[in-house]
């Protein structure tokens, strides 16, 4: 019996230690995760939304563009730090996927390619 | 991330920072030095030292034009390009220039510049070859040995963390005011990070536009969609809609004798009586498809786009010309280039620049050497430091003093290379990387503070070499300088001694220290860990 605790608590600490282990990398995927949120998905979501502005803003061609092109590193800087400060990285992804499809689809359907 | 919206930007700060800092140092040192880059090319080529403005400058420039266009034809009659560029206040020498031949394969084969005295139009003794202040603006966005597309997405990269860092920095500070004003002399890391807010907030609103600006001038390859969207050949198209004279013939082989200079001239003041010629550029001279391009300085307005005229080469009529009224958005995109590259400035506004492009160094600076003295700080004594910790202090010591090292070596490589060296423009430059390397094997090894006491001698030694060695080369110095009134000379050696003095500072200060081990906060922090220790 006595054999059989020791047995138990050597499996224990086996657990104990592969869940820290994967404690511990679980922080660097999400680590990692957050940054290419931040980076992809920040350079995803400003292509997609400062191109629909380029078509959308009321001004002349080459002036919507030219404004568009000045405010994408505004953008983008915001969702940076927007992906930083949200807490779950599941609303980061849904939010960035649905917004940036959103856009895409008005793209398609304003230059009509659909 | 963290629990809190401060703590996870206290975190994203110091990670995005500490990622990309060697490489914004290097970045922020190249962009500082090259607010000055006329004044260095000018530096590393002595036979231009004497050069002065001439009394009539605009005045002479429609006879600089027609004896150019003259020398060229008969010189280099073959050439695909021909450019004419005018004295200016800051660099006050015309260069007759032409396209050597094209290597197969190559779609330009550089320059070839022949240097006139604008006074006289006799040929001056040409200029030994160098890269001079253009090796560090290049270096600020094109780095070197790699290629460029690379590179600058490399530097694109590096600057979207700038900001961010910058405006999270922002975020983390609360006492933003008071910070402003509080210096903590030797306090260990708390001194750092006192060093590291003063620079970063009372340069604040520069560090931002700065960052910001240079990450517009590549816009383009960072962020083309909006322009692929709205156009149908994209980038190109936008490019053809807002500058009119964008515009790019066919080349022909078919030859056609080129047009009267006087021609094309007497159209240029018309449009613009009072011009200022900066350039007077020919392409396809002698052929069906020649066209004269004419640029105007653009003075101390907020502008980077240059007034330009496009002529036939042939029938010498006027093909395009940049429209003198911008539209708002258009001002506002074209004056976010002018800021960054600072062409505007008159010499006060200028040294301010470079003075906030200093401050941006010492915040990247202090803000790395932050983070190593507190991993330090918090270690226990008999605690091994880690591979990260020995990687940073070891970058810190290669890129903060070994950039200086090597910018020096530049310098005097410039002075000792012989004149008649091979390659000797890319000779310099390799001088400056092999330095940098040398100094990042050093720090490889031992990165003490006994290591950053030598460098800084070392670094104050090449500062005052620069000078010396200049003194000795050329028949110019200090003292001849002040006399003859060449300020950009005379600031470029005083800067050489200043930074000397800087660095002797900077050892003396190190050396206090190294002799003062206990320095009373750090005592205070051993202290409170000691009483943590007990307590649990």
């Amino acid at each position: 019996m006595h054999a059989q605790s020791q047995k138990n608590s050597q499996l224990l600490m086996l657990v104990a230690k592969i869940s820290q282990y994967y404690q511990s990398y679980a922080y660097q995927l999400a680590v990692v995760s957050r940054f290419f949120a931040a980076i992809v998905g920040g350079y995803l979501f400003t292509s997609v939304f400062t191109a629909l502005m380029s078509i959308t803003l009321p001004l002349k061609k080459s002036d919507a563009v030219l404004l568009s092109i000045s405010l994408t590193i505004f953008i983008y800087s915001c969702v940076f730090i927007w992906v930083f400060a949200v807490k779950s990285l599941k609303t980061i992804w849904i939010t960035i996927l649905l917004t940036s499809s959103a856009c895409g689809l008005s793209i398609a359907l304003l230059k009509g390619w659909l | 991330m963290k629990d809190s919206f401060f703590r996870s930007m206290t975190w994203m700060h110091t990670w995005v920072g500490l990622l990309v800092c060697w490489l914004l140092y290097l970045i922020f040192f190249a962009g500082t030095v090259s607010f000055f880059r006329d004044e260095i090319t000018l530096w590393s080529k002595p036979a231009l030292h004497d050069a002065h403005v001439p009394q009539e400058r605009i005045g002479l420039q429609h006879q600089q034009i027609i004896a150019g266009v003259e020398y060229l034809k008969t010189v280099a009659p073959e050439s695909n390009r021909w450019g004419i560029y005018l004295p200016s206040e800051r660099e006050p020498w015309l260069i007759y220039a032409y396209e050597k031949p094209r290597p197969e394969g190559k779609r330009f084969g550089g320059w070839n510049d022949y240097y006139i005295n604008p006074e006289t139009g006799a040929p001056i003794q040409q200029p030994r070859e160098t890269k001079g202040g253009n090796f560090f603006y290049r270096l600020h966005f094109d780095l070197h040995y790699i290629d460029v597309r690379t590179a600058r997405w490399i530097v694109c990269f590096a600057s979207l963390f700038m900001l961010v860092a910058l405006i999270s920095g922002v975020v983390i500070h609360k006492r933003i005011f008071k910070d402003m004003f509080s210096f903590r002399k030797n306090k260990g890391s708390r001194s750092w990070l006192d060093g590291h807010n003063v620079s970063s907030v009372l340069a604040l609103p520069f560090h931002i536009m700065i960052t910001y600006t240079g990450l517009i001038t590549l816009i383009f390859m960072l962020f083309p969609y909006p322009a692929m969207t709205a156009y149908d050949n994209g980038v190109r198209g936008l490019f053809n809609d807002v500058l009119p004279t964008n515009v790019r013939t066919q080349s022909s082989a078919e030859s056609a004798p080129l047009v009267a200079v006087e021609t094309v001239l007497d159209q240029v003041y018309t449009n613009w009586p009072n011009a200022d010629i900066t350039q007077f550029a020919i392409r396809d001279p002698n052929t069906a498809s020649a066209t004269i391009t004419v640029r105007a300085a653009t003075g101390t307005q907020v502008r980077d786009q240059t007034p330009t005229l496009l002529f036939n080469g042939v029938d010498g009529s006027l093909m395009a010309k940049t429209r003198d009224e911008l539209s708002a958005t258009e001002v506002f995109y074209d004056s976010l280039t002018a800021l960054h590259t600072g062409r505007l400035a008159n010499p006060l506004l200028r040294w301010l620049y470079f003075l906030c492009g200093v401050a941006g160094c010492v915040m990247i600076a202090t803000g790395c050497i932050m983070w190593a003295k507190r991993i330090r700080e918090r270690m226990k004594k008999d605690q091994v430091p880690s591979f990260g910790l020995k990687l940073v202090e070891g970058l810190n010591l290669a890129t903060l003093m070994g950039l200086p090292v090597a910018t020096s070596a530049f310098f005097i490589a410039n002075r000792l290379l012989p004149i008649t060296t091979a390659e000797r423009a890319d000779k310099e430059i390799l001088v400056f990387f092999v330095t940098w390397l040398a100094v990042a094997l050093f720090a490889l090894f031992k990165r003490a503070k006994q290591q950053w006491i030598m460098l800084a001698w070392v670094n104050c030694i090449a500062c005052i070499s620069i000078s010396l060695v200049n003194a000795l080369t050329t028949n110019g110095n200090l003292i001849s300088y002040v006399l003859n009134s060449q300020w950009a000379l005379f600031s470029f050696d005083l800067m050489c001694l200043i930074s000397a003095v800087l660095f002797i500072v900077q050892a003396k200060k190190l050396r206090t220290q190294l002799h003062a081990p206990t320095a009373p906060f750090r005592a205070n922090r051993a202290g409170k860990s000691n009483l943590r220790e007990q307590n649990t």
